[in-house]
């Protein structure tokens, strides 16, 4: 059973119809729903469910997802069948449905529910009822506009994106799956309003795009940040030289006000499409770091095809979101059998080999820091005003968070080593000291506008280390004060 | 001891023939033949010298080009950057760029020995698959996509490195990046909506439209909760006490609260508690309405013991298309509950039974392998007492020499050279010689049209590939260009039916199928039309970087394929090919650099084609040894219809043989019910008495192991077999009367398909 031991306490609400296990790609396909349900269980019986606001999603409508997808593609997937295939032959090669992307029975409903609860955890989230929305129904990132692609056919996070722009400035997309995050990076190509960073295996490998080069277009460039990694890359090294730092540098640059984080789980150690060598505490930590940000965060599932540790890491990663730790001994549940011969939570690494020698993975974040120093500090329109919301949740968080005040310590502790390693790397490879202090300059310049509304902001200057996480932290403070 | 060990996914030197440098290769799979040996699936890396030097220059030469494009582009770029709000495109990137050419300022500071080294180290990526011997690998070595931010000269001062950035296709003969691309445009970007300020906000009195169904914001502290779980399970087991059909099901009280214990009970639970806003006195009196106890079933406690029975059945016959289940097994079930009581059929100990099948089955793949350091003496080494010098570094001393190249160069290379050659396929120094070299060992342009294609693929292969011999490891031949871009399209147009080969024409449900089947039986190459120009009626996921499945798995890859070209050279140098010795000796190898040699300089003696023998038909041979004018002997004969044997048709059938017949059927079913004590009087399902009727009996005589699990008690049913008219129609016409003998004697061993009555047993 799970038990309280993490100081932070977050509202998390979470979406799932009990129907979305039922639906079936067709045989010999990796794709398995399945998987969400076996997730489901584990967190019934793991104690996690009567922790949370659980909610059945509404099924998206059409109207809802044309606010991405052209009318026509949806059209399509809303009257295509099994049995009236051979009527839509064109159609289907026109918008890549049928070999990876099969039409099966329900497939408009299953999109339409990992849609919902996407979206509903969106709106959850602009209307400050939550801290964190969990839906690992969604997470399709390669769908396109007008096109299915890697099993994904309509891109629930984009239109969950698209909802969270509505109330937020700057929303930051982050993507653990192994594959690239082509359909959200496309997206999102040419808007600053929304950074997409997405960590993954390049190099002959679906769906071939994430290359370092690609950094965005027009006003969105250097809003697009692709991590290309190579096969067998461990925990150790995934969280600490490439996803801590790498993202402590973009919360810094771009100081989002919401975080929609895709926990694809085909980058654990033993998936049947991946090629990487995590186990649950590496893939898990990335989201305990997002987490303890502060910002509104929504958490979504992507791939992941060896079904019973996708389901071992999304309630884990459940339990993560509630900031509770839960037993390595597997309770008893419907699919136990899946989980042998150990029946444990936690998975061990292979012994692979991990083909990123340190000198890439640092050259690599090297030049992607590069690509981060070019972001203007304020970006454009987005700092005229202050967006109340993010301010008004911090502060309650801020309260929440009171109680527990030790642990919130061990993560200013955290939060300031990074930054060391930060601020070194900085040194390190800065073109130029002017360059380089101006930015600073212009940290500060923009820092007390942000605070306009947030009282009493005096102490901005005495934690310079904790710039590197998100105003957030001072607000706490300020909230102290 | 770690150093050899190989395993999936490593990349390794295969040698291939003695003379000839290296492969390079990546292990995809490893297989342990039935006779114990070891043979590696691999991905095939080509060197720059195995790639025709026309394509290399194209290739190189385009990139300047593009470089001074991109060079440009780069400039109003920044510029346009400075005017923001346009939107501009991100520099085209250009299919073919080759990082060697790429980088000429990065190349400027390397020496013109590390700029020839360097040519060493690229590799060009091939979709390509074979197979070979495992006992051939000679070492690891490392590849890896290269990336701009490395320097090149970091490859070579480590040893074994190897970068590769462009695709080769060996059968087009076409290089390309494999790169994906963002696409900018409307029809491609999501329209971002303007952000509301939040004094703008409607306070928001939207419905909510997704259903809470739990809340944390309640009074109850764990342990009630936990108490309020063990009521409901207990709940669960008076109610299953109370329920006729459960009590038939779980005969023993520790089933039914294992059955009241499941999953389904404890969601009810949690629905229970929140419907009744948290209190549990509430809740536990909703559990038992005046109506009863409440019973939760889920799946796999609703199915009958003969559903379970029709499934397993089903499974095995069609695997998990689980459409075709229903429609043919169970067609009174929905889609959705077959698939849930699949999975967890899948925890029962049936399945694990069958995955113990699956797992020997697996051992024949391999994770790893221990190949022992290579110490034989290598065939190169030169006996020759010569003074030249080596042909790489000129050194005059060695303790061991190895000749190189044409024999009749007599050509050679220090025992420090050697190595380098066979692992980087070049000397260490740019030479005349090695232009020679080249030329010699190489395809080359204009060797091209002496020696064509085949050679490329060719050197380096084992005697047997020259001489046409199916390999050890006999490949798919592969289809012509214009056969595979035919099939690729008839496949991206069709949706299921037949395989259009010639002589094939199977039937496949579903295209993937199809294709999987195209690809390892046909040598269909779907990667051909991506390489070309873009085919427009080409699905894309016909390709493999549009996939992220792997790519099929063909069972070998190596093949040949003789051009007329190959089949000239061979009769032309027949004295150095030795056609019946080299047929003898697969693995022994050929030396090509002589035979391009003979083709220089000899004249090219024109085919005269050989004088057909009339040899007679084989079936002729075969079947009448070779004297077709013999007649035919009476008894071979087949016997006229008018002669054939009728049976009378029994107007009033004697009472005898009703009896017999009487006898007959209890005989079987006694039998079967022997075999299979729990099928249960659920009648067969109609359409399964058409579709597929068991010859005799119903098939399933899997028997039961001991299984806890309470919906699966073994609770002996009532049956019986009926005969329809359609079944004894059947039996009539389309038996023989030796086949119901045998289906009598043995009712439980043959099933047969109504449609196909001659194909069984
Ligand atoms: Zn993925
Ligand atoms: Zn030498
Ligand atoms: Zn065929």
């Amino acid at each position: 059973m799970a038990t309280n031991i993490q100081h932070s306490k977050k509202r998390v609400c979470y979406y799932y119809d009990g129907d979305i296990g039922n639906y079936y790609y067709g045989q010999g396909h990796p794709m398995k729903p399945h998987r969400m349900r076996m997730t489901h269980n584990l967190i019934l019986n793991y104690g996690l469910y009567r922790r949370m606001e659980i909610y059945r999603p509404h099924k998206a409508t059409q109207e809802e997802m044309t606010k991405y997808h052209s009318d026509e593609y949806i059209r399509f997937l809303r009257s295509i069948r099994p049995d009236n295939m051979s009527e839509y032959n064109k159609f289907m090669q026109k918008f890549n449905v049928g070999e990876d992307c099969p039409v099966f029975d329900g497939l408009y409903e299953f999109c339409q529910l990992s849609t919902g609860g996407s979206v509903a955890g969106a709106v959850k989230l602009n209307k400050q009822a939550t801290d964190i929305a969990v839906n690992w129904s969604g997470g399709l990132h390669h769908a396109k506009k007008s096109e299915a692609s890697g099993f994904c056919y309509v891109n629930d996070i984009v239109l969950a994106i698209l909802e969270l722009l509505k109330y937020h400035q700057r929303v930051l997309y982050i993507d653990i799956d192994v594959h690239h995050g082509d359909g959200v990076e496309e997206a999102f190509y040419t808007t600053d309003r929304v950074m997409t960073v997405s960590f993954h295996k390049y190099g002959e490998y679906f769906p071939g795009t994430g290359d370092l080069r690609d950094i965005g277009a027009g006003k969105g460039k250097y809003y697009a940040v692709n991590f290309p990694l190579r096969d067998g890359i461990d925990d150790e090294q995934y969280t600490e030289a490439v996803f801590k730092p790498l993202m402590t540098k973009v919360m810094e640059m771009y100081q989002p006000s919401a975080v929609v984080l895709q926990c694809g789980a085909d980058s654990l150690s033993g998936d049947r499409l991946g090629c990487f060598n995590l186990t649950l505490k590496g893939h898990g930590r990335c989201v305990e770091f997002m987490r303890k940000f502060n910002v509104p965060l929504l958490q979504l599932g992507g791939g992941g095809y060896t079904i019973r540790n996708v389901s071992r890491c999304w309630t884990y990663e459940t339990a993560v979101a509630l900031g509770v730790e839960i037993a390595n001994e597997l309770p008893y549940n419907d699919y136990f059998e899946y989980f042998g011969p150990d029946f444990k939570l936690h998975i061990s690494p292979s012994n692979m080999a991990n083909q990123n020698s340190p000198e890439y993975v640092d050259k690599i974040r090297t030049r992607l820091f590069e690509n981060l120093r070019m972001l203007p500090h304020a970006p454009s329109v987005q700092m005229q005003t202050t967006p109340e919301d993010a301010i008004d949740t911090d502060k309650a968080k801020a309260e929440d968070d009171e109680a527990a005040d030790s642990g919130k310590n061990d993560e200013q502790r955290i939060s300031i080593r990074h930054s060391e390693k930060r601020v070194a790397n900085e040194e390190e490879f800065s073109d130029s000291e002017d360059e380089g202090s101006g930015q600073r300059r212009d940290m500060r310049t923009h820092k007390p506008k942000r605070h306009k509304k947030g009282s009493q902001g005096g102490d901005t200057e005495d934690t310079s280390d904790a710039k590197t996480e998100p105003d957030t932290k001072e607000e706490k403070a300020d909230a102290k004060a | 001891m770690a150093a050899n060990m190989y395993r999936v996914g490593d990349y390794v030197y295969f040698e291939t023939s003695s003379s000839t440098p290296y492969q390079i290769r990546r292990i995809e799979e490893l297989i342990k033949t039935p006779n114990g040996n070891v043979e590696a699936k691999v991905m095939c890396y080509y060197r720059r010298r195995d790639i025709s030097s026309n394509l290399i220059s194209l290739a190189d030469k385009h990139q300047s080009v593009v470089e001074e494009l991109e060079k440009s582009k780069d400039k109003e770029i920044d510029q346009a950057k400075e005017s923001a709000n346009k939107e501009t495109k991100d520099p085209v990137k250009d299919p073919a760029r080759d990082p060697i050419q790429e980088a000429p300022k990065v190349l400027a500071s390397l020496s013109e020995k590390e700029r020839h080294q360097l040519k060493h180290r690229e590799l060009f990526l091939s979709r390509q698959m074979e197979t070979l011997p495992a006992t051939a690998i000679r070492g690891k070595c490392q590849v890896t996509l290269l990336n701009e931010t490395e320097t090149l000269g970091s490859y070579l001062h480590k040893d074994d490195a190897f970068f590769y950035s462009l695709v080769y296709d060996p059968a087009q003969k076409t290089l390309l990046a494999d790169k994906g691309e963002i696409r900018v445009g409307s029809k491609y970007q999501a329209e971002v909506p303007p952000w509301v300020a939040p004094s703008d906000r409607s306070p928001s009195p939207e419905i909510e439209r997704d259903t809470l169904t739990y809340s944390p914001d309640h009074g109850l502290d764990d342990k009630t909760i936990d108490q309020f779980l063990v009521i409901c399970r207990s709940v669960g087991t008076f109610a299953r006490a109370l329920d006729c059909s459960s009590s038939v099901k779980q005969p023993s009280l520790h089933m039914s609260a294992a059955a009241a214990s499941r999953d389904a009970t404890l969601f009810h639970a949690m629905d229970v508690l929140h419907r009744q806003n948290y209190d549990i006195s509430k809740a536990l009196c909703s559990l038992v309405p005046t109506s009863g106890p409440v019973l939760c079933r889920d799946e796999m406690e609703e199915w009958s013991a003969s559903e379970a029975n029709l499934f397993e059945e089903a499974l095995e016959r069609y695997g998990k298309d689980f459409n075709d289940i229903r429609a043919d097994f169970l067609p009174w079930k929905s889609l959705k509950s077959i698939v849930d009581y699949y999975y967890m059929w899948k925890t029962t100990d049936r399945y694990v039974q069958q995955k113990r099948v699956k797992a020997v089955e697996a051992e024949f793949k391999l994770k790893q392998v221990y190949i022992p350091n290579y110490n034989k003496n290598e065939s190169s080494l030169s006996n020759l007492s010569s003074s030249r010098l080596c042909e790489s570094c000129y050194t005059s001393t060695s303790g061991q020499w190895y000749s190189w190249g044409p024999a009749h160069m007599q050509c050679r290379l220090c025992s420090l050279c050697w190595p380098y050659w066979k692992k980087y396929g070049g000397l260490k120094f740019p030479t005349k010689m090695e232009a020679v070299g080249s030329v010699d060992l190489s395809t080359t342009g204009n060797g091209a049209t002496l020696i064509p294609s085949a050679s490329s693929s060719a050197r380096g292969l084992p005697a047997a590939a020259l001489v046409g011999l199916p390999s050890p490891n006999p490949g798919v031949p592969p289809l012509g260009a214009a056969a595979n871009l035919a099939l690729v399209q008839q496949l991206a147009t069709m949706k299921d039916g037949p395989c259009r080969c010639p002589m094939c024409g199977k039937e496949f449900k579903q295209k993937a199928h199809l294709v999987r089947h195209c690809i390892t039986n046909h040598g269909l190459n779907m990667n051909l039309p991506t390489a070309a120009t873009p085919n427009p009626c080409m699905p894309l996921s016909l390709m493999r970087s549009s996939s992220p499945r792997p790519i099929v798995k063909t069972r070998a890859a190596f093949y040949l394929h003789t051009t007329p070209q190959t089949k000239q050279l061979r009769r032309q140098c027949k004295a150095i090919i030795k056609p019946r010795h080299a047929a003898r000796n697969p693995f022994s190898s050929v030396d090509l650099a002589t035979i391009r040699l003979e083709m220089q300089t000899k004249p090219l003696v024109g085919i005269v084609p050989k004088k057909m023998k009339n040899r007679g038909h084989v079936v002729d041979v075969s079947h009448r040894l070779g004297m077709p004018q013999i007649p035919k002997p009476e008894f071979l004969l087949p016997t006229p219809p008018e002669k054939m044997y009728k049976a009378f048709p029994e107007a009033f059938p004697h009472k005898a043989s009703l009896k017999r017949a009487a006898a007959q059927d209890a005989a079987i079913a006694a039998k079967r019910l022997a075999l299979q004590s729990d099928f249960s009087n659920t009648p067969v399902p109609a359409n399964l008495s058409v579709a597929s009727v068991p010859a005799a009996a119903i098939k399933s005589t899997r028997k039961h192991i001991g299984n806890w699990n309470p919906t699966q008690g073994n609770q002996p049913d009532d049956q019986f077999f009926k005969a329809t008219s359609s079944i004894k129609k059947v039996r009539k016409t389309k038996l023989s009367l030796l086949q119901i003998r045998r289906f009598a004697r043995r009712a439980t061993k043959y099933a047969f398909n109504m449609n196909k009555p001659n194909l069984a047993p």
